[in-house]
Formats: C-alpha cells, structure tokens, sequence
C-alpha cells in the first residue's frame, strides 16, 4: 500500500521536457526487492524514467510519424498503469506506473505490488493502485492551485515547498492523506483535549458564527441530431457543494436533497466520506438500470460531520424527459457558400432568465469566412476575430414564443484557411451552447434552508443556492453525418 | 554554499551514478555528514542534505557497518538539535529509518538499531510533545510513522508491544490517534499471521498477545521465529488472494472476545481517519479476519453502505478487495449486482477523472464474483456473469474519447459481445455491428487527416477488433478494403499498415487475414496508374510491397508489373531523378523477390527490371547493387541463391525497426552480411612461441656425433674463405624461422570454430623484410592448436614488434577480420646456428670460430668490437645456463669445462662469438663484427644470467 518512487515533469507535448520533482523512498523499494526476489527491476534513474515514460505516455520523438515501441499496435496501454520496459544492466519491466496529466504537468508514482510477482496480479487486486491514483490526484490539485491551471510561479513556489508537504502526506511512501489547499481561511483553534476523538482530516476547530452555506449546480450535456433514425442524448448530473463553519469537535450536520412530486429520482448518488450514515434506499437507482417507477424518491438525507474546508458532499445524475433547448441546424451547400439555417426552442419547464446564454457555431477545413449574411430573430450576432466562427449571443432572455431562429448564408472567400479538424469535415457541422440559469436546476432537486439542520448550541446561518449549466451541448448539423456511429448509446 | 547544495543534492538525486562518477559515495558521505554536524548550515540546508540519505541510502552506505556507523552519527546529530527545529528532526528520523532498513541493521538487530527503535518508542509515548502547533506535523506522528514502517519491513518486530500501542491508539484524542491506528493494525495483522505459522498457537495464544502477558518463553520464540522465515515475501504480500487463494488460519474457536472488541474498536473508529488511511486500515484487518476463523466478516457489515456509496476511489476498491475476501458471507446476491451496476457507473462517471474511470473499467474485468465460475483469475480478463450488454451499453466507445478510454471500452465491449455472439448462435449481433461502426468512425477520422495520436488508436482498435473477431468474415473483408483505401489515400500510413499486417500474423495464428490484407493492399498498389505517383508515395508503395514479397503464397507477378513499370524510362517517372533511398526502396523489392518460392515464373520480368536498374538507374551505389542482384540471379542456382540471401531475412529480418537512414541499408544486409567481412570487436586468437626449434637439435646431432670422415680446410683462413664463399649466393641463410602456435584466446562460442585463416602481418620497422601472408586451414577450440611458422629476412636482426591481423570464416559462413596481439619478436629469436658448409665437422666449427675471433679482435675492422661481462655464477648454474640458452650455438664441447666457445650467426650475415671462462666471476668475452649488436647482446645476457642466478642459487 506504498510507492516506491513519484515524479513530476512539465513539457509541452513532449517537448521541453524537465523533471520538476522526484523522491524515491528507500524502504518501499527495500521490500519491494524482497517481494519480487527474482523478478525485482530496479527504480532506474530519472533520465532513463522520463524518457521511457514519455515514449509509454505517446509523447516522445514527436517529430517522427512512427516509431515501433511507441506506436505498435499490439501495444494498448492498459492504462492507467503504463508499463515502463527498462533497459540495460537491469533489465525487466516497470509495473505498474500510475500517470496523470493536467496541461504541460504529469505526475506519476509506481506502485509497490504486495502480491506474487508472476503471474502478473490484476491491477484491481492492489490497493496500492487506488492508493496511488489518490495520491497523484492529490498533488496534482494541490500543484494546480486554486484556479486549477498552471502557472508558472505559484507552480514553482508549490514545488518548493513540497518536500514538507510530502512530510505531513507521505512521510515514508505510504499515503496517508491528500495535500490540503492553503490554511482554511476560518480562524480556527487548536484542539482542547477532550474525551471526543479530533478526525484526521479536520485540522482545527471552528471558533465563531456558525455559517452552512450548500450550493446545488447541475450541468446539462447534451447531443442533437435532428434525425429520425438516431435518437438525441442528453444527460443531468448534480453536485451538492458545501462550506460549513460550525463550532464543535465533531458537529452533526444534515441536508436534505427533495424533488418535486413527479420528479425522477436521483441516479448513481456518490458522497463524501465525511457522511457519517447512508440509507441503502439513496443509493439504489442506477442510470445503467431498468427504471424502476417505484423506485425511492426522496426525501435524501445526508447526515455529515464537515470537515473546515469546502467539499463535495455528494452528486447524481438524474434523467429529465427533454433537454432544456432543442435545436435544429441546417447546412445546405449551395455554390460558394453555405445556406445556413437554425431554430433553438427553450422548453417552458426551464426558467427565461439566463446569466447568459450564447451559441457557438464554429466552421472548420474551410477558408476563413468572407461575407456573412445572416439574421437572427433575437440577440446579436458576432464574427470571431480569427472569421471560423459565429457567436449567437442570446443575451439573458428568449422572447415570449421561447424560440429563436438563424437565417443566412456565408461565403468562404477569406484570404487563408481556417482550422483543420478530422470530424467535421464537408457538411458535419455543430452547434455548441453555453448556457448558464440561476436559481433553478433540471430535475427539480433542490435544498431548502430550513431542511438544513445543525446539532449544535448557537443558531447557524444557512445559504443555498441553485443552478444549472451546460457543459459538452452539442446540435449537430442534420444534412451532415454526425460522428456518433449509432444505437442507443450514451455520450 | 547553500545555493550550491541545493545543486549539488539535486544533480545526486537526478543520477546517482554520474554524481559519484565525480568523487566517491564515501567522500561524499563523509561531506554530508560534516555538514550536519555543522553548527553554521542553517537547518533548511540540512533538511536537504538529508535526502540523499532518505532516497539512495544503499548507495551512500554500501556496507552494513558503514550503515551503522552512519546510523550513529545521524542520531548523535539528532540528540545535538535543539527540539524547536522540527522539521528537521522528523526528517532525521526518516533518514534514520531509510539507512537502518536498506543495510541490514534492522534484520541483524544492530545496537544502532536498537537504540533507534526505543527512541523511537519513547517518542511514540511523549505525549508532552508540541501541543499546540497543529499545523506541523509533530515529531510523535512521524516516529509512529517509522515504527509502522520498521515493523512493515521487518514483520513482527513489535509484535509484543501490542497491547502499548493499542492502550496508546485509545488513549489518543489528537489527530494522531491515525498514526497510531495505522500502526497498531499492521502490528495486529503481523502478530496475527505469526500465530498462523506456529502450529500450536490458538485461542490462548491469541488472548495473551492482545493483552500484553506474552510468556518470557514465547517471547523468545517470537524473536527467534523473526529470523527463520523461509520466504520473506510471503508474509510481506497481501494474504488474501482471490477465492481461489488459501489464507492461513488460525483456529481459535468462536470466542475471541478480545479480538473483537479490538476489531470494532478500530473499525468504529475508521470514519475518522483520512479515505487513505481508512482504505489502508480496512485492508489490514480483512487479512486479519480472514486469518481468524472466529472472527465472522459481519464485523465490516456496519461499514458497508457508508463504504458502497463513497467517492472516493481507494475506499470503493477496498471494499472490493474486502469481497474478494468474504464474498458471500459478507455480500448478497443484491449487493454484487448493485457494486456491479456502481463500477459501471464509476467507469463513465463524468466528475472523475480519467485514470479513476480507467481503474474502474479494469475492475469490471477483474471483478471479485461471489461465485465465481472457473478460476481464470491469473491476470486474465474475464466478464463477470452479471455484466448484461445491456448493462455495458453504457461503456461503448465514441469517438470523442481519449484513445486510453477508448481502447479500454472497445476491449470491453469485444469481449461483452463476443459472448453474446457466442450465446445468441447465428444471430446477427447489434452490438458487433455497433463496434465495427465505431472502427470505422475512427478510420473515417483517420482519413479526414487525424493526428498521430488518433492513427495510433485507430490501429489498435483494428487489431483488437481482429483479435476478437477475426472470424467474422464480413467484417473483415469489409475492414480489409477499407483500410487499402485508406492506405492509398494516405500512403504514409504504410509503417502502421505494415505493423497491423504483421502483429495479427504472429498473434492471430489461426487467421489468414494478414494474407489477404497484404494481398490486397498489393492488389490496389499495381493498380494505381503509375504516372501520377508521387515519390514519396511512390517510397511508402516499395515498402508496403517489400512486406508484401515476404508472403510466400502471394503470386508476385503485378508486384514485379508494377516495378516495371516504375522503372520503365519515362521523363515522368520518379525513378528519372535516380534517388538513391528510393532506388534502395526498389532494391528491397527486388531481394525479397529473389527469394521468393515462385520466382521461377518471375525471373525473366525481374531480370529485367534489374537490368534497367543497372544500366539506367542515376545512383552508382543502386546500379552496382543491382548489378550485383542480376549476376547473383542469373548465376546462382535457385538453392544457392536462397542460401546467401536468406540468411539476412532470418536474422535482421523484421525486427529491424529503427528507421534511420544508416538502417534503411537493412534492406540489404542479409546479403551485406553473407557477402561482406565483419570486424570482431576483440581479438579471438593469438600467436604464442613455441618451444625451442628442433633445427637447433639436429646441429648438436652432428655436433655430438663426431664425423670421422669430415673434410675441412685446415688453416683458419681457408675455413674463413669457404665459409664466406657460401654467402655469394644470393639469399644464403638469410632468413632465420620463428614456430608459433595460433591459440584461441577466451570468448565468444560463436568463434569456437574457424575456418581458412590467412594470417597477415605488417613490420613496424625497417629491420626486416616484408612478411608474406601466412594460411591457416583450421582452428578448432579444444583441439591442438596449429602451428605457424614465421620465416623472417633481417635486414638488420635487431628486435621488433611485428602486427598481425587476420580474416577467417566461421562455421556459419561469415567472413571476419580480426585484430591479434601483437607479435614481439626478441633478439634471441634472431639467433640462427652456424650455417657452415656442409660435410664441416667440430674441427672445422672450430676453426672457423677462432678465424673470426681473431679477425673481430683486431683493431682496424671498422664494425668489429669486442667486450667482457662477468657475473657471478656457480658452476653447475653455468653449466645449466649453457645448456639451456646455448646449447644449439655451442662450437666447443660441452664436456670441456675449461672454455665454452658460443657463436651464435644472425642473418643476414651478422656473428656474434662468445667465450665463456667458468671462475669466480665467470668471464663471457664477447666478440662481433657488427658493434650495435652489443646493446642487445648485453640486455640479452644480463636477463638469461640474472634468471639463472635465481634458479641456481
């Protein structure tokens, strides 16, 4: 349940490459080589490591089309644990090496396997594994930073400082936590000692008002066909996010999750560990199972004790009868330009009052855009500096018929040609939204204020807040072949 | 200074092996060690200093005793630093642990060990320790930590501090009460295994180890028992392996009381450690239950839903382990569909990150069934029973994906459908439709210019939808056609092309879909109307036709059509420019040709094409390859030609994978290597002297055997004229003979036995004439070794150095050029006998000697000297001397001990007399007519004198 070695490097699709941290501990790779006996292959140097890494990862000699141990078709990466095939006086293969990438970071670790070495364990039989994964996670958010992108001081500052973070996480190899985001920002106390035992994952206590803040944000994805024979996806999932500052070693918190009467209940619920009790109810329905109409419907009650920072103290997924807008785009050939043609309808379950609301009609392998000569029923439209794109802006409101309409046609006479992409060529041609609305979310789910109760002397504050968004909303063009092959399949 | 040790440290950590190219571990070591003992470094620099300790202590301390002394320094360091510098401390005690766990000091229980393990105890009890400050992690923590990995490396070290560490855990209220839970669980789960491996242990035994009343015997059999552990591994892997793995057990009865409430305790307690830690803890006490019988899983059971319902990814997986251990005597029927159902879930969930979902995927295909059928376990990947299409709809593959995902579902769903299709005879299966959609999806991206990354995927996705279904005829003709489309779309796909013709090949034995790809990727290249080739497509074509010539059942006549046609004179053709890579392209073609079964019906279209290349091709080097070809094709029966081109094929053949331009020669290496002489990279035999020449023997013969009939001029003088009369015939004894015997030196087998050795040697000065090549027929290791015979011309019979060299062939056919040592040729070996007319007997040998002794005496010769040594040397040791070193050169008679008369002759016509008076000392008056033989002389005599000393004394 240990790693024998962890690495972080940056590079620019394989390019640049450095090793920004490594740290190998001794003690792992002691028992590793007593675990393995024969079979044992050494940790080799961070050379060797980066380069065999980047070849496993299909990042190495970018300059070359092909290269047989990169490329080989045999090879599929049962990822994510790459093997690393090392070469030289220690030969043997480097199993398994866990790698996450974020941008121009990866970070990886190997695992120590506490199984018999041959035949090869199964990946699911070594809680090092997920132990890693965790870990990797763990420090890739703690390098990331807050904003969740690199950049390149605070990286640098976080890399300096992480050898006393590996201190407090993984002293000896084995992970023991995740890395913490900054000092909470509450004022909290040391612990007074007392018979209640402080959890591990709770730096301090709390010391003043009482404040439950609970966020529902529910993210809509969907893909538009606009054909008969192929059947429109879209999906609903939910997450509940909370920050609680509650006075107390081990304060009692509980929310609860309600639907409206009809509402479909809530699918695949994933909670925080901090939840100290489920009902098998909650967590019954499945979105990969029958539906089954007399399945639980709520209330969902979710007792937790909070830890100081914000978290995610469960999500859903949920299936709504239709998408929010139904779209249809059509493209028609027509000489030197391209007739183009929408409609988008918002369904009147769905709350007109957008935070904003704005569709993307991107053109790709064509030239840049020349004329563009088309009228829309509401909103403005724009043409992007680069002439491949349109930007429907709808702005906070359909009009009272709750549709929208896009007519036109655009000629391709610009000067140089725009940007190439392998799907959408010739008449396969999408719409993406984005979309955000305030205070309301799809499947009806919401958290009321009083249903927030805390178990503990003073009065809390408690804020909830709603909303949806969407994320990955396609309409795709129907005169065109839409690259999603067939059948009932999910996204 | 502290800039440079940060550099310093972190150009040790990046390679070890170059940092310590530049001084030694133990300097290096030393350096450390001094610096932390420096009052001046500040402690952020020591921290550092610390971690090459911490990371590579085996390097640093390669021996046990530098280990400990190492150790001993570092807690001497320890008890200097004051206690608020904490960081530094805790990582002093990882260190500590790092360098007594890599050298042996922990499993030979060195008193630096000793003395570290009750510091570390006595910390672990200071609970006086930093309350305050509870963003440090205090030093108690990490001293727990190191207790934990001590007892993890060295199973059962504190087996009998059970009951401390569980009164400690109890005890804590702090944020420690995780460390000391941690440790307190792998100490139980150790103690625990130790019970099972002791035949006699039960209940009681288990009863007292909890409660601390170890008895001072069992004490002591603990202790020893540490040591005798036959397989260490056994009890450092996790214990429960699959269902189809044995855990020991340790048979206690049903009341262990004690255990439990220890068990619960730990378990009630989970909920407050860290998802890591509670994964961790949950491990160890599944090996523990499942080792104890007595204890039912249903302990977990209050667990389970908290657990089932988690995000976090390394709780859900113990608790798949956790049914892996119990199955259903922890998880109904109802439980397994639901965790099923969830992995699915987990597998395409859209708030998890790639890896995790990937990690599901793979748990699906190792998924712990309660009843498992078979036992494939092992590795393999099977589909648990309850994992519908249906329900794996949900994981099928789009294009969207990222090709790890992608390629992860796609062998899921091959493997879904291939048991539907197994079960559902005849049917036509959706879900298969549906993949080979999604292949072609891919394939259509391909086409529209995806990147490499998509290329990749697309291939492997091919070769999996083959491996899977490569019996689905439809399919695959319809994927074969696609894919020669593709490929004449995008003749530079011709490397993947190629890699997927042959990995199915060797993967797919029972299918012959690589055949008729190949086929018909021919098919569409002869096809295509030459003139509008490019080069560049053109060089991808000769590639793909090159794999294609390697298929024996592929008739091979539009291939030869097609290379006609290219080189057929034509301003357009792209052949015209006379590229020297595409003219290597075509000569590929043309070799893999040549050794084709059918080539009987090709020879004369082939001849052809080799001819044009000859006589048009613009390249020299192409044009003298092919000429080479045609001759060897037109001469050379079919066998033969098979014999010298095939080898190539067999050794380089395909593994050849690099692509540069050095290697694109592969193409013709087989013959390269069958028609050219290799170099061996060091010396594989040697010439060693022989022992004395019998030319010598056969003088002494004479000598010895006095001719009674023996005609000689009487007078000095005469005898001097005859003598020199001889040497008017041009090349009279001028060449003196060296024997030599031609030994293997050690090495490579493949050289064991050589053939046709014709050895050469050059002179590195000009003291001799030019040597002439010398034949070898045979060496053969463990035979007697053949014997060389040097005859060397002085100009001047000085010593030299001779170089020698030589080419042989081995057994495989191979010609080599190898380098010997080199030859020393000393100033003895010049020595030649007298060469007196025949028919001379010791009287003429005798006159002769004082004729030229009194003609090197007197004074006005020009080159005539004379000299004395003397040296002290006993009688019998001369005698030994003389006849050892002289004997074959000796005038006078042996048994005349008054005067030994010596002359030795060196070609080309160079004397050398000795008269050797025995006495005290022995006088060896010396006479010459060539004065810069002296030197050599004098070395010679003081080197034969000096070891005759040593042997005679």
């Amino acid at each position: 349940m240990s790693v024998r070695a962890l690495w972080i490097i940056s590079h620019e699709k394989g390019e640049n490459v450095s090793i920004r941290f490594t740290r190998r501990f001794a003690t792992v790779e002691h028992r590793a080589k007593s675990l393995a006996g024969s079979s044992y292959v050494a940790v080799p140097e961070d050379y060797s490591v980066l380069h065999l890494l980047l070849t496993e990862m299909g990042l190495s000699d970018s300059d070359k089309y092909y290269v047989a141990l990169r490329d080989d078709c045999l090879h599929r990466q049962r990822s994510p644990a790459l093997e690393l095939r090392v070469d030289g006086p220690g030969k043997g293969i480097l199993w398994p090496v866990l790698a996450i990438s974020h941008g121009p970071l990866t970070l990886a670790c190997l695992p120590i396997v506490d199984a018999p070495a041959e035949p090869r364990p199964p990946l699911a039989s070594l809680l090092s594994v997920s132990q890693g994964l965790t870990l990797l996670a763990g420090l890739q958010t703690f390098l990331l930073g807050s904003g969740g992108k690199p950049d390149n001081e605070g990286l640098a500052s976080r890399l300096a400082i992480l050898p006393s973070v590996l201190l407090q996480v993984c002293p000896l190899g084995t992970p023991l936590d995740v890395p913490l985001l900054g000092a909470p920002a509450t004022s909290t106390v040391p612990t007074p000692a007392g018979s209640q035992k402080q959890p591990a994952w709770k730096t301090g206590l709390h010391r003043g008002r009482a404040v439950v803040n609970v966020a529902l944000k529910e993210t809509v994805r969907s893909m538009q066909y606009g054909d008969r024979s192929r059947q429109d996806l879209w999906d609903v999932y939910g997450t509940v996010t909370c920050k609680c500052e509650v006075e107390g070693m081990l304060p009692n918190v509980t929310v609860t999750l309600t639907l409206p009467p009809n509402g479909s209940p809530l699918q695949d619920i994933l909670v925080h560990p901090c939840v100290t009790s489920l009902d098998s109810c909650i967590l019954t329905a499945s979105s990969v199972d029958n539906c089954d109409g007399s399945a639980f419907s709520g209330p969902y009650k979710f007792p937790f004790s909070p830890p100081l920072e914000p978290f995610r103290l469960c999500s859903y997924t949920s299936q709504v009868p239709v998408p929010p807008i139904l779209g249809s785009y059509q493209l028609r050939e027509e000489e030197n330009q391209l007739r183009v043609s929408v409609t988008l309808k918002l369904h009147e379950s769905v709350k007109n009052s957008f935070e904003y609301c704005e569709a993307h009609l991107p053109f790709f392998n064509r030239d840049q855009m020349g004329v563009v000569d088309v009228k829309v029923s509401s909103g403005q439209m724009d043409v992007s500096k680069e002439k491949n794109l349109l930007v429907w802006g709808l702005g906070q409101k359909f009009p009272k018929s709750r549709e929208v309409t896009m007519e036109g046609k655009i000629s391709f006479s610009g000067p140089t040609p725009g940007p190439t992409d392998p799907i959408c060529t010739e008449l396969t041609a999408y719409i993406k939204l984005y979309f955000k609305v305030p205070d309301m979310t799809l499947s009806g789910c919401c958290v009321d204020q009083h249903s927030v109760q805390v178990y503990s002397s003073a009065k809390p504050r408690i804020i909830t807040s709603r909303e949806l968004q969407s994320k990955e909303y396609f309409i795709w063009n129907s005169t065109g072949t839409a690259p999603v092959s067939s059948g009932p399949m999910m996204l | 200074m502290e800039e440079n040790w940060a550099e310093r440290i972190s150009a040790f950590s990046h390679s070890p092996s170059r940092f310590l190219s530049g001084t030694t571990a133990e300097a290096f070591l030393a350096e450390l060690l001094r610096e932390l003992r420096d009052d001046r470094a500040s402690y952020c620099v020591k921290v550092l200093l610390l971690s090459p300790l911490c990371e590579h202590p085996t390097l640093l301390c390669p021996s046990d005793s530098v280990g400990e002394e190492t150790a001993l320094e570092l807690m001497s360091v320890l008890d200097q630093c004051p206690p608020k510098f904490v960081q530094f401390r805790c990582h002093l005690l990882l260190a500590l642990t790092a360098v007594l766990v890599c050298t042996s000091c922990v499993s030979l229980r060195s008193r630096a060990f000793q003395d570290f393990l009750d510091l570390l105890l006595q910390m672990a009890q200071d609970t006086g320790d930093l309350q305050g400050d509870g963003a440090l992690r205090s030093l108690r923590a990490t001293a727990c930590d190191c207790l934990r990995e001590l007892e993890a490396c060295s199973p059962g070290l504190l087996s009998q501090r059970l009951e401390l560490l569980g009164g400690l855990r109890q005890r804590e209220t702090s944020r420690l009460h995780q460390a000391y839970a941690g440790l307190h669980a792998l100490v139980l789960r150790n103690a625990v295994y130790r019970l099972t491996q002791d035949a006699g242990a039960g209940a009681e035994h288990l009863k007292a180890l909890l409660g601390g009343h170890t008895s001072v015997a069992w004490e002591a059999e603990l202790d020893s028992g540490l040591m005798s552990d036959k397989d260490p591994s056994a009890i450092l892997s996790y214990l429960v392996l699959g269902p189809m793995g044995t855990v020991p057990t340790l048979q206690t009865g049903p009341d262990c009381k004690e255990l439990r409430s220890v068990l619960s305790s730990l378990l009630e307690e989970s909920y407050l450690l860290t998802p890591l830690c509670q994964a961790a803890l949950l491990h160890r006490l599944t090996e523990v239950v499942a080792m104890v019988p007595g204890v039912p899983p249903a302990v977990f059971r209050a667990q389970l839903l908290r657990l089932l319902g988690t995000s976090e990814v390394c709780l859900l997986h113990s608790t798949l382990l956790l049914k892996c251990a119990f199955t259903d005597s922890l998880f109904s029927a109802e439980d397994e569909a639901f965790i099923l159902q969830r992995l699915v879930v987990l597998s395409q969930h859209p708030l998890l990150s790639a890896p995790e979902k990937l990690f599901y995927t793979d748990c699906l295909l190792h998924f712990p069934e309660n009843r498992p059928i078979g036992c494939g376990g092992d590795g393999d990947e099977s589909l648990p029973v309850l994992l519908t299409p249906r329900l794996a709809s949900a994981l099928a593959p789009t294009v969207f994906n990222d090709s790890a995902t992608g390629l992860a579902r796609f062998n899921l769903l091959s493997l879904v459908y291939l048991e539907e299709a197994e079960e559902g005879e005849g049917e036509e299966s959706r879900g298969l439709a549906y993949l080979y959609q999604h292949l072609a999806a891919l394939l259509r991206v391909v086409a529209n210019g995806g990147n490499r990354q998509v290329v990749v995927t697309f291939f492997r996705a091919a070769f999996l939808f083959l491996s899977y279904f490569c019996h689905v005829e439809r399919y695959c003709r319809s994927l074969t056609e696609e894919l020669c489309e593709l490929y004449l779309r995008h003749t530079h796909l011709a490397p993947h092309v190629i890699n997927l013709a042959d990995q199915v090949q060797d993967k797919l034995a029972e299918s012959d879909w690589a055949v008729g790809f190949l086929r018909a990727l021919q098919g569409v290249i002869a096809e295509a109307p030459p003139a509008r080739l490019t080069l560049r497509d053109l060089s991808w074509h000769l590639k793909t036709l090159a794999r294609v010539a390697e298929e024996g059942e592929i008739p091979q006549h539009s291939t030869v059509r097609f290379l006609s046609s290219v080189t057929a004179p034509s301003p357009s053709s792209p052949c015209a420019g006379g590229d020297w890579r595409l003219g290597n392209g075509l000569l590929g073609v043309c070799r893999r040709l040549l050794v084709h079964p059918s080539l009987d019906s090709l020879l004369i279209p082939l001849a052809d094409v080799l001819q044009h290349l000859t006589r048009r091709y613009g390249d020299t080097d192409i044009r003298d390859h092919a000429r080479l070809y045609y001759t060897l094709l037109t001469t050379l029966s079919r066998e033969k030609l098979a014999g010298v081109l095939a080898r190539g094929s067999a050794e380089g053949g395909r593994q050849v994978k690099k692509r540069s331009l050095s290697c694109i020669m592969a193409e013709s290496e087989g013959l390269a290597s069958a028609l050219t002489i290799h170099q061996t990279e060091k010396s594989i035999f040697r010439l060693i002297e022989a022992r004395s020449e019998p030319q010598g023997e056969t003088q002494t013969d004479e000598v010895s055997d006095l001719n009674l009939n023996e005609t000689f001029p009487a007078e000095a003088n005469a005898a001097l004229e005859e003598y020199r009369a001889q040497f008017d015939v041009p090349g009279f004894a001028s060449e003196v003979t060296l024997n030599y015997q031609l030994t293997h030196l050690d090495g490579d087998s493949r050289f064991d036995q050589l053939f046709s050795i014709r050895l050469h040697f050059s002179l590195t000065d000009d003291h001799y004439e030019e040597l002439g090549d010398v034949s070898v027929p045979r060496l053969l290791r463990g035979r007697p070794s053949p014997e060389v015979r040097l005859r060397l011309k002085p100009r001047r019979p000085y010593p030299t150095t001779l170089h020698a060299s030589a080419v042989f062939t081995t057994q495989d056919g191979l010609s080599w050029f190898t380098v010997l040592p080199h030859v020393h040729v000393a100033f003895r070996q010049a020595f030649a006998p007298l060469p007196a007319p025949p028919g001379w007997g010791l009287g003429g040998r005798l006159g002769l000697f004082q004729g030229l002794w009194d003609e090197m005496s007197a004074e006005e010769q020009d080159d005539c000297a004379t000299s004395l040594l003397c040296c002290q040397l006993k009688e019998v040791a001369l005698t030994a001397l003389v006849e050892k070193h002289f004997l074959p050169y000796l005038m006078s008679d042996l048994t005349d001990e008054e005067e030994f008369k010596v002359l030795f002759f060196l070609p080309p016509r160079s004397h050398v007399l000795l008269k050797i008076r025995p006495g005290d000392p022995v006088h060896f008056s010396v006479a010459t007519d060539n004065w810069q033989l002296l030197r050599h002389l004098n070395s010679y005599l003081l080197t034969i004198t000096s070891s005759q000393e040593h042997t005679g004394l």
